[in-house]
């Protein structure tokens, strides 16, 4: 019986998804036929066709996937170093109390201030290149390591500390087989945000600065007047970003078992 | 105690230690005032700024209102129309079935891309920053208010069977309030996409606001005017999450945990 | 089973002189203990009984190592004892585990953290998993435990690190009656199998009667020392032999014990 209800579920699940989408279809197909819309924009049967070609047709320099690769590896680069630097920072300064009051201060002046802002300036001192498309994803991305970093040193439950003390751990043992590992949760949480950010960090300083990559695309479709180019690229984007964000969950649940309660 | 006060000593030092820091290393030309200007000039250049237009057409003060009005009315939409829809979405099923598949197409494509699209639509101007800010918002109060709900829906239930409250009252007087610092925690996010997206919109095509203005403080090589517009980016986005805490605080009481 | 156990009459291996211990609050201090004397033997099976919040885990913690001493001084093997002491090992009542261990990483956490090598420690570890009976259980994570099994793992560990002393604060106050009584009848096992000295606290005056060679009856904030009780009944014990119910009547009498209530954490 229960199997039964599961499977009905089941149906009307796909049932009520695909209706959602061909409704959404419909509309985007009469905005184009009936309205002023079909004049700038494309139907979903031309986009879908152009997503197509786009696999095998360069757009500007590259095809679709020659872009999406370029902007990976540019949001692989900063995102790396920004992970790498924001949960050392973060360690530090939710650890030692020293640290933090050094840092945090100096810190919070950069902390609120949006990746994409950094744009003008990082061109203003490094020009415009590749290390400049880094050094924006990077600032996008470190504030959030930091702080979610910092969270679960701070939040380290000191009752374990002490069992480890007692149980004979130095100070940097306690570091590494307490600190560490019970902020790994929100590390995870931090890797999470923080790849979000980056990937949009990429689009924007593309759209700014690049001669391709998705950005570059979407950018581009605008001011051809080439909206096609536009839906493309932003289709991509949407499916990176979903494969990206589900590549970490898996990764987290694979690193944090303990937090699964098996039943 | 003492210590308390000992760690606030150390962090003012550090302050003022940074900041000198970079005072000697732009005057002394270690690194050129070009790259990295003082930070006495920009006072004295966020002073100027206050009421002149150099370089870029408009004085501070307007491009601040700018970017808080379009940030502002962006966010407000957004919540206003996601926090009923992830609602619902997680109330009743159907909904759910409907909006989920046709939600999770949208949620992945960051608000910036956007940009483009929403200026082919309305032109460079405010409806299409403020439709981007809006989907900036909106996302982040879909999830969260839906999974705020979704949460508790098991004791909702318990309730509704023990106590024989009916399922409006159930929705109104028990899931919605528990919901609500997960639902505050969408608005905090929301907030933040708002103001990262303002400035990206404005930075790609405005002809006004903060973002707008560093823009063309870059191009015309105006390094202080930049700094100023960042720090002062910095500083309202900082101010209005703290607005939103202070707003939680008032609303949510002692739902949060500390 | 050996029957025939006396304590030897042998100089005690903890020391307590006039220990007392105060908190700084918020608005002044309180006393939580008030000037404890206590020798303890070695291999004792000492119970510290008292009501909740008197300051009994306070008691351990600072024998422990996790707090200062306010007054007085606490001796181990005639050593001044300052911090923590590899010789004095602890189970506690919230069991305590590392979460992202598991059940072997928790066991021979201490003696890794002491530098020894891995097929020594992972042998010895194996040893007490087994000696708690929870082999098969090794590759676990505690949060797939039982509340019974996680405190088991919390006994492991901390004999793993070879104290001499173990304290166990209320390690069964969480768990149900009939897990309580299993797991009461295994430590005592795992007492005679190793012998160590415990001090064992409890409110609950059946497993301190069970137990106990000697209980130490606490009294309420700030703990004293009311009065002790050598318990001479065989074991193991039976909880419904006269001796026994005579004893849990007196006791009870003594301190005004809501029985079953109390159970502050
Ligand atoms: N760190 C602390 N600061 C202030 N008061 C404390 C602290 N730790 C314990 N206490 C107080 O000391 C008393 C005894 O606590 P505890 O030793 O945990 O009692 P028991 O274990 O007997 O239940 C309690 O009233 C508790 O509130
Ligand atoms: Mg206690």
């Amino acid at each position: 019986m229960i199997n039964k209800t599961f499977t009905k579920d089941m149906r009307e699940t796909w049932m009520y998804g695909i209706l959602g989408f061909l409704v959404f279809l419909l509309v985007w197909q009469a905005a184009c036929v009936f309205t002023n819309f079909g004049k700038i924009f494309p139907t979903p049967k031309v986009s879908l066709a152009a997503f197509l070609q786009a696999f095998v047709e360069p757009i500007g320099r590259h095809t679709l996937l020659g872009h999406i690769s370029i902007s990976l590896r540019r949001v692989l680069i900063g995102y790396t170093l920004s992970s790498i630097t924001g949960i050392i920072i973060g360690l530090l300064m939710g650890y030692s109390k020293l640290a933090h009051a050094i840092i945090y201060p100096i810190f919070c002046i950069i902390r609120p201030i949006p990746g994409i802002a950094w744009i003008p300036l990082a061109i203003l001192w490094i020009g415009i290149g590749e290390p400049t498309i880094h050094f924006i994803i990077f600032m996008g991305g470190f504030s959030q390591m930091v702080m979610n970093t910092m969270d679960g040193a701070q939040h380290v439950d000191t009752e374990l500390v002490g069992v480890a003390k007692v149980l004979g751990a130095k100070e940097n043992q306690i570091f590494r087989k307490i600190v560490l590992p019970s902020s790994i949760p929100y590390i995870f949480t931090g890797l999470q945000t923080s790849l979000s950010t980056s990937w949009m960090a990429v689009l924007a300083a593309e759209m700014i600065t690049a001669r391709e990559g998705a950005g570059w695309l979407i950018i581009a479709g605008m001011q051809t007047g080439r909206i096609e180019n536009n839906v493309i690229g932003m289709i991509a984007i949407g499916l990176v970003g979903l494969i990206l964000a589900t590549l970490l969950r898996n990764a987290e649940r694979r690193l944090c078992r303990w937090t699964v309660r098996s039943r | 105690m003492k210590e308390k006060t000992k760690y606030i000593i150390i962090s003012i030092v550090s302050l003022i230690s940074f900041i000198l820091l970079w005072d000697l290393v732009s005057k002394s030309g270690i690194i050129s005032a070009k790259k990295l200007p003082a930070p006495s000039k920009l006072f004295e250049t966020f002073i100027y700024k206050l009421g002149n237009k150099n370089p870029d057409g408009n004085t501070l003060p307007i491009h601040i209102w700018t970017s808080l009005k379009e940030a502002l009315i962006g966010f407000f939409f957004g919540i206003v129309i996601g926090v009923p829809l992830g609602i619902s979405m997680a109330w009743f099923k159907k909904f759910d079935k409907f909006f989920s598949p046709l939600f999770d197409l949208i949620k992945p494509i960051p608000p910036v891309g956007w940009v483009p699209i929403m200026i082919t639509f309305f032109g460079i101007g405010i409806m299409s920053k403020v439709s981007v800010i809006f989907i900036a918002s909106f996302i982040p109060a879909v999830i969260n208010s839906y999974s705020g709900i979704k949460q508790t829906r098991e004791v909702h239930k318990w309730v509704s069977q023990t106590f024989g409250a009916s399922n409006r009252q159930v929705l109104f007087t028990i899931a919605i309030p528990s919901a609500g610092p997960m639902i505050f925690t969408g608005a905090r996010v929301a907030l933040n996409g708002s103001w990262v997206s303002l400035v990206a919109a404005e930075l790609i095509a405005s002809t006004k606001g903060l973002g707008y203005m560093i823009q063309t403080a870059r191009l015309v090589g105006r390094i202080d005017v930049v700094f100023v517009g960042v720090l002062v980016i910095g500083v309202f986005g900082a101010a209005m999450m703290e607005g939103l805490s202070f707003l939680e605080r008032k609303l949510v009481k002692g739902g949060r945990r500390s | 089973m050996d029957s025939t156990k006396q304590v030897k009459k042998e100089k005690p291996i903890i020391t307590m002189e006039r220990i007392s211990k105060t908190f700084q609050v918020e608005d002044g201090e309180v006393k939580v203990i008030d000037q404890i004397d206590l020798d303890i033997r070695e291999n004792e099976f000492l119970v510290l009984f008292g009501a909740g919040q008197c300051g009994k885990t306070t008691l351990l913690k600072m024998l422990a190592g996790l707090e200062t001493i306010s007054g007085g001084s606490i001796k181990i093997d005639e050593k001044e004892l300052k911090g923590f002491n590899p010789k004095v090992g602890m189970v506690y009542q919230t069991t305590a585990l590392f979460p992202w261990l598991t059940v072997m990483g928790n066991v021979e956490f201490g003696p890794k953290a002491r530098g020894i090598g891995k097929t020594e420690r992972q042998k010895k570890a194996q040893y007490y998993i087994d000696l708690v009976g929870l082999t098969g259980f090794e590759k676990h994570f505690p949060s797939m435990l039982s509340g019974g099994m996680q405190q088991r793992v919390g006994i492991a560990r901390a004999y793993c690190n070879d104290p001499e002393i173990i304290l166990m604060d209320e390690p069964f106050g969480h768990l149900d009656a009939q897990t309580r009584y299993m797991m009461e009848e295994e430590v005592e096992k795992i007492w005679q199998e190793e012998k160590r000295t415990i001090i064992f606290v409890t409110n609950n005056i059946e497993e301190a009667l069970y137990l106990a060679d000697r209980i130490v009856i606490l009294t309420e904030c700030p703990a004293r020392v009311l009065t002790e009780y050598k318990i001479d009944i065989p074991r193991p014990r039976s909880l419904v032999s006269e001796e026994f119910l005579s004893l849990r009547e007196e006791i009870s009498s003594l301190v005004d014990l809501r029985e079953g209530g109390n159970d502050a954490e």
